[in-house]
């Protein structure tokens, strides 16, 4: 095999894994940004949208509308979510919140499930197969499934948008603002409620397109497949930089990259042809890269998430967290 | 005050509870058969459970329709685990003590009857497991337990068996290594192939709830020679994925798999990607190439529930009723003694998913093990082996 | 600060004992597995509560991976009471220090080496979260709690990959049934006791000041770290100590028992009795187990599979919302009281 090749494949797979981890972290982090709140419910809002566009698709809505009704279904969820749960609980300690995350997603869960048997559906749900989806891009040895590249492309697009509309607009720079201080932006006559909802729409609309790249990978629904992806979303948002968006976007392609090296990396002993490398070098390889080491991916996963919350909780972005007066 | 009311509050839950528990009458010597259902209705493990519930439920249905056993009714009792071990170990005293059943049917997974098998072990009750497929849980529970399923150390001998027979001696070994079931499957192929003189070229594995398989694809894309055969241990959920991200990267060797891979959904997700593709199963759940048998379980599910069979494990739950009501008949009446010999001396049982033989010291079926071929994008028969050789439990 | 001994002071606590003595002895002469499962149950939650209470509760600080350390002592005791037989068959790859070590020994008709595998197991465990607790104890509010998350996950990772010990994603079976209802309330009763008397020492108030306000209390000279660091380390030990008996009731256990869905379920117990209150504990667990089970045979009457777990949810967004302290918040049901003459 071409190591350079090799290389590449595995570059592509990265960065198409980071833009998925991408949208998904920046509406968590958005959130985070404003109201200090860490909303583990973000992974279940992806699971309703991913159950929307089952159904509209069940129900034979062409693709567009079935996006369109998903987003907007997200959306509302989302705001329900806000409105009901968390207005309440606002200027509580940041735990409240966060516990509260929890439970909301355990309501969400077994809601979905209920609601899937009262319907008769089966489950796990198969998702239904999305033609422009499937298939690969192949230049030459190396092949990148479609959905991958879609990922990518939107993943850069939506988020060109979302940076224009923050930077540009009104709303937008009520946002940051807000996610400056939020006190300070109330007493400049900014209208927080207002603020806020539109925070958790739009993370719930990147959630959406995000879950629905996910499903088609995926293949099948069950109510309990959001916990991966917000745990995931949540270590690319804290790795990046908690709170901005810019800090979410850069963890989440340096979370997708970590995961693919950690992956890629050990074992490289057993697949490097004959005569690449010294047989010195392919043993210490073969030692100290075992295969083996891939299961404990989410471990040093972890423990990279821990030191950066030590020593830089700026995340990689590098924003000063200001100073935690409980 | 207010701590008074917070106590009576307390108290009144209790005693609520109490009453609640006081029920379950029924049993006797007329009257319903009281039967144990244990499944995790809700939990990580519920796709797989739900359908073996639905199979068990449907199978009790049709038996009551015809008559029922000995002339009595079944009532089978469902109590939803929630996959959370401390309530399944709650749950087997329930049926014992307050359910009193004479028997319990349940459970695709090790630990969900490790954590209620001591408890119907105790209470010498005939345990019969509908999908949990490690071949040491008997040793490890007692005598009373029984497989309606073969072990996965068979399963996995006759994947490696037919690998190192049809495509060769060098194989690919990915496996999820976050559960149970696919990290026996893939440990007992590894032991088998290498006894026959095979070589894993390259082992790899992934987590559980993974959707992309890219890195570890482009590593096995990356060694100096394609192997002669993939085995991939994997879990229902996960094999429409992993088969597709295969093929997608041109990866189109045979591939090889365990029961995992006995659910619709690797056709529908993986559609024409799953070519050349093999597994070991129970039968052939389908409604075009299956047996009889099958193809009216298939209908009546559908009737029933509204939609086909999830995956194989519906109609293993179906089975295990089956075989236990067949037990019962046989036994005469429903004394755990009585039924534990008459599902010794089970002999060719027709099950759905192949006949059952048990024995005194076989408490897992010695059935043929049914190799699926996915062929022009259906499930066809491939074969029906009996592995040469077994490893050791 | 000595209490002069009064019986009014401690015939509320003695009455209570006494009444649980005699709740329990009818519960194991009953034979009924279920009911004392129910109360075995009961005691070890009861346990994980306080111990929670005490890092969580009382100095603020929150910790979601205290559950990895009752993982870490599930497994630990677990490798060490298993006898010889089942640890050649179960572990065969121990290393051979700990191959020949079986601690089921009995001292006449005690299990003393069960209570000797459990102490040396909270033991070991409260080493790690010593080092644990000085790493991560800088940190405070949401980040202390992130970054214990990524504890449990770890603890997880790791134990699922340490197959030669803890047999990885095969579930660890066959653990000698030591537990019953003694040892679980003699255990739940330590505990509380401790607990109650670190809440009236200066060292409990030292605790509950920095919860309340770092910066003041610092500022009158208390110092953060060592009331922090030493209530990790209490509560992780004992934390361990429901462990092993919990490991040693339900006999088979695997990393998967051990995560986030065990430690919703005790956060919502501490939460609905009230952080920082004791006999808060008490009644949040007693609530919370009691209306789960109460739900679930709801549940498999009506066939509405998942209500239990909604209707606990939406309880404890209720507390939280309504009543944020929880059912006590700091107070404490005072036993002496219900003697006194009104």
């Amino acid at each position: 095999m071409n190591l350079v090749y090799y290389a590449l494949q595995q570059l592509i797979n990265a960065l198409s894994i980071g833009s998925l981890y991408a949208l998904m972290a920046v509406g968590l982090a958005m959130v985070f940004g404003i109201l200090r709140l860490i909303n583990f419910a973000h992974g279940d809002l992806m699971m309703i949208a991913a159950y929307f566009a089952a159904f509209a698709l069940f129900a034979n809505l062409p693709l567009p509308l079935a996006i369109g009704i998903m987003i907007v279904g997200t959306i509302l969820v989302g705001l329900i979510m806000e409105r009901v749960a968390y207005r309440p609980i606002r200027g509580a300690p940041d735990v409240a919140a966060l516990l509260t995350s929890f439970a909301v997603g355990q309501i969400l869960q077994n809601g979905t499930l209920l609601i899937t048997r009262l319907l008769q559906k089966p489950s796990p749900l198969a998702f239904p197969v999305i033609g422009i989806l499937s298939g690969v891009f192949a230049f030459g040895p190396i092949t990148v499934p479609r959905v991958n590249v879609v990922s990518l492309i939107a993943g850069i697009v939506l988020l060109v948008l979302l940076s224009l509309f923050v930077t540009r607009s009104n709303l937008g720079l009520s946002m940051r603002a807000a996610a400056e201080d939020l006190h300070a932006a109330q007493l400049m006559g900014i209208d927080i409620n207002r603020v806020i909802a539109t925070a958790f729409a739009i993370g719930s609309g990147l959630a959406a397109v995000a879950a629905l790249l996910y499903a088609v990978q995926a293949g099948q629904l069950t109510p309990y497949m959001g916990f991966t992806p917000v745990l995931k979303a949540f270590i690319a948002a804290v790795i990046g930089g908690f709170g901005t968006i810019a800090g979410a976007v850069v963890g989440g392609y340096a979370l997708g990259a970590l995961e693919v090296f950690l992956t890629a990396i050990p074992g490289i002993g057993d697949i490097l042809p004959p005569g690449l490398v010294s047989p010195e070098v392919q043993t210490f390889l073969k030692t100290w890269l075992p295969g083996s080491l891939t299961s404990y991916r989410d471990a040093f996963v972890f423990v990279a998430l821990i030191l950066m919350l030590l020593f830089r909780p700026g995340g990689i972005v590098g924003r000063r967290e200001r100073e935690e007066m409980q | 005050m207010k701590n008074r009311f917070l106590v009576i509050t307390v108290f009144t839950i209790i005693a609520s509870l109490v009453l609640a528990a006081c029920g379950g009458g029924g049993g006797g010597a007329s009257g319903p058969i009281n039967i144990g259902g244990g499944f995790a209705l809700t939990g990580a493990e519920s796709s797989l459970d739900l359908p073996a519930a639905n199979g068990a439920q449907l199978a009790a249905k049709e038996i009551n329709a015809a008559g029922g056993v000995l002339g009595r009714q079944i009532n089978l009792i469902v109590h939803d685990t929630k996959y959370d071990m401390t309530v399944t170990a709650q749950v087997a005293k329930q049926f014992v003590e307050q359910d009193k059943v004479v028997a319990v049917v349940g459970f695709t997974d090790s630990d969900s009857v490790l954590a209620s098998g001591p408890t119907i072990q105790a209470a010498g009750l005939p345990f019969i497991i509908a999908g949990a497929t490690s071949p040491k849980l008997p040793a490890q529970i007692g005598d009373m337990l029984f497989f309606a399923c073969f072990g996965d150390n068979v399963q996995a001998a006759v994947g490696a068996e037919y690998g190192f027979k049809n495509y060769g001696k060098n194989a690919y070994l990915l496996w999820d290594k976050g559960v149970e079931y696919t990290t026996l499957l893939g440990g007992y192929f590894k032991s088998r192939f290498t006894e026959l003189g095979g070589t894993i070229v390259l082992e790899d594995t992934y987590e559980d709830n993974a959707t992309d398989f890219s890195a570890q694809i482009a590593k096995a894309k990356a060694l100096p020679q394609q192997p002669d055969f993939y085995f991939i241990s994997a879990m229902p959920y996960n094999v429409g994925p992993v088969v597709k991200q295969f093929r997608d990267a041109g990866l189109t060797g045979p591939i090889i798999g365990g029961d995992g891979y006995d659910t619709p959904d690797i056709l529908s997700v993986a559609g024409p990607a799953a070519e050349n593709v093999f597994f070991t199963t129970h039968a052939l759940i389908d409604a075009t190439g299956g047996t009889e048998g099958i193809k009216k379980f298939i209908a009546a599910y559908k009737a029933e529930y509204g939609h086909d069979p999830e995956n194989a494990f519906a109609a293993l739950g179906y089975d295990a009723m089956y075989l236990l009501a067949d037990a019962i008949k046989r036994a005469g009446s429903t004394d755990a003694p009585a039924i534990k010999k008459a599902l010794e001396s089970t002999s060719n049982f027709p099950g759905i998913t192949g006949a059952i033989t048990l024995s005194a010291d076989a408490h897992i079926p010695r059935k043929g093990v049914t190799m699926i071929a996915i062929k022009d994008g259906k499930f066809t028969l491939g074969a029906e082996l009996v592995p040469e050789k077994v490893p050791a439990p | 600060m000595t209490a002069s001994f009064s019986w009014r002071r401690v015939g509320g606590p003695l009455a209570a004992i006494l009444a649980l003595s005699v709740v329990l002895t009818i519960l194991q002469a009953s034979g009924l597995a279920f009911w004392q499962g129910l109360f075995v149950n009961l005691g070890i939650f009861l346990i994980l509560v306080l111990s929670l209470n005490l890092s969580n509760g009382f100095t603020g600080v929150f910790s979601l991976g205290h559950i990895g350390f009752m993982a870490l002592g599930a497994y630990a005791s677990a490798v060490l009471t298993l006898p010889l037989r089942e640890k050649g068959d179960y572990l065969p790859n121990l290393p051979g220090w700990l191959a020949g070590v079986h601690f089921d020994f009995y001292l006449g008709p005690f299990p003393s080496g069960f209570l000797a595998a459990t102490l040396i197991a909270a033991v070991f465990v409260s080493l790690i979260a010593l080092l644990v607790g000085l790493v991560l104890m800088r940190l405070s509010g949401h980040f202390v709690a992130v970054a214990t998350l990524g504890f449990l996950v770890i603890v997880r990772v790791v134990l699922f990959n340490a197959d030669n010990f803890t047999r990885g994603s095969r579930t660890f079976s066959n653990v000698t049934p030591y537990t019953n209802l003694w040892w679980v309330w003699a255990w739940a009763l330590l505990v509380l006791y401790i607990v109650w008397r670190i809440k009236r020492s200066s060292f409990g108030r030292a605790m509950l000041a920095q919860r309340e306000d770092r910066w003041a209390a610092q500022s009158i000279g208390i110092a953060v770290m060592p009331p922090r660091l030493l209530a990790f380390v209490i509560s992780a030990f004992f934390t361990a100590v429901a462990g092993s008996l919990y490991a040693h009731f339900i006999t088979s256990f695997s990393p998967t028992v051990f995560y986030f869905d065990l430690t919703f379920r005790v956060i919502t117990m501490l939460v609905v009795g009230g952080m920082g209150s004791v006999s808060g504990s008490v009644i949040g667990v007693i609530l919370v187990v009691g209306l789960a089970e109460l739900l679930r045979r709801i549940e498999d009457a009506t066939l509405l599979y998942g209500i239990s777990q909604i209707i606990l949810a939406m309880i404890f967004i209720f507390i939280i919302v309504f009543r944020r302290e929880g059912l006590l918040g700091q107070r404490e049901i005072a036993l002496d009281r219900w003697f006194e003459r009104r």
